[in-house]
Formats: structure tokens, C-alpha cells, sequence
């Protein structure tokens, strides 16, 4: 498989294939509102989207500019993500909302699973294939290679795979896109592109 | 009666989660659903009736009465002011 | 490659045990009735009527556990029954849940909130990996564990993952299925988003107006050719078809059109080389719904034309399970299979209006069942659809 762009996002800014976009650190606590105007993209539908999926939205706004993704039929494209605290963040809030506020949040209940990321992109993009979300304990490379590698085998022409993060102490999104050919990406070569 | 708009604009960035607005970013008279608007969907629908209930105690028994009444600021403001 | 079902294992509010469950689908008899517990009272539920404590002595297990683990462990432990470990056969375990421990944490983080004492030691069962740890552990199935978290098509997502790693060397035999238990959580969850049905359940009934919540827990063991060489297990069921797509509508309803449907039903089809007039019995996902029920319902006209199959859902005995619906559902379906066996639709009065389709009325026998399709539709428009058949 092919890696055809790889994008990480913190506080600490947006690292396109490895280098930080100019301007994209921050120290503020809404830095992921800073970072929605930076991306120059025009999408309502992110005030509304919990953490995990504000992670994603944003790390896949800035990938998208280093991607050609026109050119895949609509399930052409598989969607693989994971992390390790599932939806923790949201579903504290969404308890708390019911027992402190005494009336449980619809619009909170929507996002207690980690798994409506991969569905927000899909929407975004008006994706049809394959979407999956794993909990494991910490980021995997060959655990994320066999996974790609069974979705090429059924015929995904491209892959996008992710890790998203939020919990007490950490925010981050790291995602990557791969193609069907070309030369073989390796677990080293994709670990040191998620600690970099 | 700006007073009860920027009232509104506080309580539906707070019952709808959507922390990283500000009053400042909504508008008076934009549509708050749809693509046009803040995005906001029938699950946010539901929101608003909480809304309603719980600051004002206005019940909407019928969801489907609340596209209009939550088509704007505006319009949910015109009519808590009828019906308070 | 072939992949063959080996064991199966469940436990839901109509049965402890696959003997049980079938009692109740045959007398069309339903787990699902008014809660009995203080934290769930006013709502329809398809709860299991036995604390953690009863259902630990009954079964005899002695794992500190939440109740999530708990009753994936009963499911898994049945569905592993006499199958022998070995270094020769690599064994894995793919769970899938929503609520994991949630059960225990929401009662500990409302200790927390009202000042009481709490023990945040118990925080330790909240993650959805450490019931698939502790059920692997269990059983001994730990050459791999790993877990699903897709909403209510979690399980059927772990049987797709097992055939694939079986299918790619990579494991020899995986236990895979669902659990989840019921939890205030989910109940005030479902019940702001309005989609609750106050009465029981009518799945693909016009006046449908929304789903019951039910707790359970459904596992099947899939092995290779290789793994059946050496465990010596007699198959029961094959697994002949996968597949999971996206809906890519709505964070938590379905398209009109039931897109996603289509797509997973038509490539589980053509995993399986079957044709839609192969398939003997669709057990739907059928929550009941107004919105499923008639997405679902176009999705299986556009595949299956004018020849539609006998077709149920079973939701209404057990309750919608959420993750482990897809295991629970795939064990009725090898059920079904092994005895010729369609199971009924229950509460349907009339068709809906759209859609003109009649569901299964009646618990019918003696049926050629050879091919059962099921489908397991998950919020953020996970869509997968699993094909079991006969050996």
C-alpha cells in the first residue's frame, strides 16, 4: 500500500505529512473553533459535533487539500478508526445532563458513541463503503495495516484510517490515507509518522 | 425584547452543546436547521422543546409544529412572547 | 475459505440459554414487559430477571465484573463449550458493545455527584475492551482480542472481522458476537431522542411508533478447515456472507431509501455467491421504528423484487439489544437453520402503507431453511448484513 498523506492535530498545530501548517498552535481551550476558521471551510454542522468528531472533521479538512478523492466511486473509499476511551468525554457530559440538568440531551445522546465520527465524514463526503471503529488500548500500526490490508483485499481502491483521541489529558486526531498499490508502507515507517 | 434574543442566543448554545459559538455568531433573523443555517436537525428539534419547557415553561406536544417556531431567533422569540 | 460456526452461546430476556429462547420464539412468547427495576421504571423493556450476583451463582462464575462482561461471559462460555484449546489452533475473541461497564460507572459517578462515597476502583470496568479481556480470559480465547464499538451493528461487525482473520491466517478459530447490558444511559438516551415505543413494540406494523430496549448477550465460534481438523468440532452453521457499508445520511437515522441497507445486503450476497432468490429468511433489523422499519422495508424490495422471502423481526421478544442484537440474531439464525424454523413478527397488525409488505405472522416448522440473512443497522449509518447457511 501507498501512504498518500498523513495528517496530525493537537493544540500543539497541524502537522501536514510531518510539517506544521504555520499558525496552528494554540494555547486557547476552544482551539479546535480557532482552527475551523483557519481551515478556510465552510461546514455549520461542526458547532454541533462533540469532540471526537470536531477532531476528525478538522484533521480531514486539511488532509483533503494533499488528497484527489474525485476520483473514487463513492464506496471505493474504507473507513478505519479507533482509540482507546471510546466516547468517554461526551458520555460524562451527556450523564450530566441528566442528572444535573434533569433532562437527558438528545443532541449529546447522538455522539455517545465513538463510532458517528466515521458517519460524519461519510455525510461529508457522501461515502458508501465499508466504516468501522475499534477500542484498543493504544495506537497499533500492524494492528491498522491488517486491518487495511483486509479491506484492499475486498476491494477498497483507498483507505482512511485514523486515530481520535479525547479524553482528560489529551486531545488529538491522527489520520492517514493509503491507496491500493505502490509501495509497501511499513509499521516503523507508520509509527514514527504518528509520534512525529 | 433584544434583551430575551441574546437570552435565547445563550440558551441554545447551551442546551444544543454547541460550546464553541458565541451569541455573537448567531444572527437575529438566519435560519437556525438546515445547511443554510447552523446546521441544525430534528434531533436539535428536540433540544428546543426541552428549551421551551424547562426556561419558559411552554410545552410543544407536537414536534412537527417546531420547524416553524424554531425557523429563527426571531421566530422562537416572537413566540415565547405570545405565549408567556 | 470455508467458515464454519461451531458453537453458539446466548442469553437474552427470553432465555438463558439457546433451548430456552427457543421455548418462548415458539409460543411467541415475549421478554419484553413493564421494567421491574426502580432505575428503568415506566419504560417496556426486554430486561434478564436476575441480579449479577444470581446470574454469577447460576452460572458459576466468579469474575468481578460488570454486568456487560457478565452476561458476555455466560453467552461466550456456552457458545466455547467443549471445545479444546491447543497451541496448534491460534483462538481469538472480537466483542462488540456500546455501554461496556457503564452499568457500573453510572451508578459510581452518581455517588460522585450526590457526595457519597464512591470507589473509583470500579471505574476500572467502564472500558469497553475489558469485558472482551475478561470474557477472553475466560474461555481462554487470548491469542487476539479486540473490540467492536458500532452501535447496534457492533456484533455483526465482529463476525465479519473473525471470517476476514480466519480467511487472511490469521487466526485458526475466534468467538464473536455482542454484549450489552441495560443501563439508565441508554434508556434516558433513547427517550430524549423520542424513538421509545410506550407500548410493545410493532416492527413493520403502519402505527409502529418506536422501539423497547432489551439486555443480552449473543456469541458464535468460527473456525477454519485446519482448526476443525484438530478441535474435532461438528459444524452447526456456516458463515457464507459479510459485509458493512455506510448509510452516509444522518448521524442516527436512515435514508429514505434505505441506501446503505441496499449496499450491505447486496455485497453480503455477493460474498456469499448467492443470488436474492437463494435466501430462505431474512431476520431484519426491525427495531420498530418509523424510520428503520421503512428504509429497511425499500431496501429489501430493491434486492429482493417481487420474490421476498419470509422475513421477521425478532426484536419484539427480545427487545432491541443494541450490540449484541447482531450475535443474539445470528444464533436464532443457526437455530433456524438446524430446525427448519421461521420465527414470527410479533404485534403486526397492518402493513406499512409505502411499503406493502407482510412480515412471518406465525412460529412456522418444517421449513427448508438453507440461507438466513440478517441485518444489524447501527447509528452513524453502520450498516452490515451477515449471511448464515447451512453446512
Amino acid at each position: 500500500m501507498k501512504l498518500v498523506a498523513s495528517c496530525k492535530i493537537s493544540n500543539q498545530g497541524v502537522f501536514l505529512n510531518s510539517k506544521l501548517v504555520p499558525n496552528t498552535k494554540s494555547t486557547e481551550t476552544n482551539w479546535k473553533k480557532e482552527l475551523y476558521t483557519k481551515t478556510g471551510v465552510t461546514y455549520p454542522k461542526f458547532y454541533k459535533m462533540d469532540a471526537l468528531a470536531k477532531l476528525a472533521f478538522l484533521s480531514y479538512s486539511y488532509l483533503d487539500k494533499a488528497l484527489k478523492t474525485e476520483s473514487y466511486a463513492d464506496n471505493d473509499i474504507a473507513l478505519l478508526f479507533a482509540n482507546a476511551a471510546s466516547s468517554k468525554t461526551t458520555d460524562l457530559k451527556y450523564i450530566e445532563s441528566y442528572k444535573e440538568k434533569g433532562s437527558p440531551s438528545p443532541s449529546l445522546f447522538v455522539y455517545t458513541l465513538p463510532n458517528i465520527l466515521t458517519g460524519e465524514l461519510s455525510i461529508l463526503n457522501k461515502w458508501y463503503g465499508e466504516n468501522v471503529f475499534f477500542i484498543e488500548e493504544k495506537f497499533d500500526p500492524e494492528f491498522y495495516l491488517e486491518q487495511i490490508n483486509f479491506y484492499f483485499s475486498k476491494g477498497a481502491k483507498g483507505v482512511l484510517a485514523g486515530w481520535v483521541e479525547s479524553n482528560d489529558t489529551n486531545e488529538e486526531c491522527f489520520l492517514f490515507f493509503v491507496e491500493n498499490n505502490g509501495n509497501e508502507l511499513t509499521i516503523e515507517e507508520l509509527t514514527n509518522l504518528y509520534k512525529s | 425584547m433584544s434583551d430575551l434574543r441574546e437570552t435565547l442566543k445563550e440558551q441554545i448554545i447551551e442546551q444544543l452543546n454547541l460550546e464553541d459559538l458565541t451569541p455573537a455568531d448567531i444572527t437575529n433573523e438566519g435560519p437556525l436547521f438546515g445547511d443554510d443555517g447552523l446546521g441544525l436537525d430534528s434531533i436539535d428539534a428536540l433540544e428546543f422543546i426541552v428549551l421551551l419547557e424547562s426556561n419558559y415553561n411552554i410545552k410543544i406536544a407536537d414536534p412537527s409544529e417546531g420547524k416553524e417556531i424554531f425557523h429563527s431567533v426571531d421566530s422562537l422569540a416572537a413566540y415565547i412572547e405570545k405565549n408567556q | 475459505m470455508k467458515i464454519y460456526i461451531t458453537g453458539y452461546g446466548l442469553i437474552s430476556s427470553i432465555g438463558m440459554n439457546a433451548d430456552e429462547s427457543l421455548v418462548s420464539l415458539k409460543n411467541h412468547s415475549t421478554g419484553i414487559e413493564d421494567a421491574r427495576l426502580e432505575t428503568m421504571k415506566g419504560y417496556k423493556v426486554g430486561a434478564i430477571h436476575a441480579t449479577n450476583e444470581e446470574l454469577k451463582e447460576k452460572f458459576d462464575i466468579k469474575t468481578n465484573c460488570s454486568r456487560t462482561a457478565l452476561l458476555g461471559i455466560i453467552a461466550a462460555k456456552q457458545a466455547f463449550n467443549g471445545h479444546p484449546l491447543s497451541n496448534e489452533i491460534r483462538t481469538g475473541l472480537i466483542s462488540g458493545t456500546s455501554v461496556g461497564g457503564m452499568d457500573v460507572s453510572e451508578v459510581e459517578y452518581k455517588n460522585y455527584l450526590d457526595g457519597e462515597n464512591h470507589n473509583p476502583d470500579n471505574y476500572k470496568h467502564h472500558s469497553s475492551g475489558v469485558s472482551s479481556e475478561q470474557m477472553a480470559a475466560e474461555i481462554g480465547a487470548t491469542d487476539f482480542v479486540n473490540t467492536i464499538s458500532t452501535a447496534c451493528s457492533s456484533a455483526a461487525n465482529a463476525l465479519m472481522m473473525g471470517a476476514r482473520m480466519i480467511n487472511n491466517g490469521l487466526l485458526d478459530r475466534v468467538v464473536v458476537g455482542g454484549t450489552d447490558a441495560l443501563t439508565k444511559f441508554t434508556i434516558s438516551g433513547f427517550k430524549s431522542l423520542m424513538i421509545f415505543d410506550e407500548e410493545w413494540c410493532r416492527p413493520f406494523d403502519e402505527s409502529r411508533k418506536g422501539l423497547n430496549l432489551g439486555e443480552g448477550a449473543g456469541y458464535v465460534v468460527l473456525e477454519s478447515e485446519k482448526s476443525i481438523s484438530l478441535s474435532k468440532q461438528k459444524p452447526v452453521a456456516m458463515l457464507s456472507g459479510w459485509s458493512n457499508a455506510s448509510d452516509s445520511f444522518h448521524q442516527t437515522a436512515s435514508s429514505q431509501d434505505g441506501h446503505g441497507a441496499q449496499l450491505s445486503m447486496q455485497e453480503a450476497l455477493n460474498v456469499a455467491g448467492l443470488k436474492p432468490e437463494d435466501i430462505d429468511y431474512i431476520n431484519a433489523h426491525g427495531t420498530a421504528t418509523p424510520n428503520n422499519d421503512l428504509s429497511e422495508s425499500q431496501a429489501i424490495k430493491k434486492i429482493f423484487k417481487s420474490r421476498i422471502p419470509p422475513f421477521s423481526s425478532t426484536k419484539a421478544y427480545t427487545g432491541h439489544t443494541l450490540a449484541a442484537s447482531g450475535g443474539i440474531e445470528a444464533v436464532f439464525a443457526i437455530l433456524a437453520i438446524q430446525n427448519g424454523y421461521i420465527y414470527p413478527n410479533l404485534n403486526f397488525r397492518n402493513a406499512i402503507e409505502e411499503t406493502g409488505l407482510i412480515p412471518q405472522l406465525k412460529f412456522s416448522e418444517n421449513n427448508k431453511v438453507k440461507h438466513v440473512l440478517s441485518n444489524s443497522f447501527g447509528f452513524g449509518g453502520n450498516n452490515s448484513t451477515v449471511i448464515i447457511s447451512a453446512v
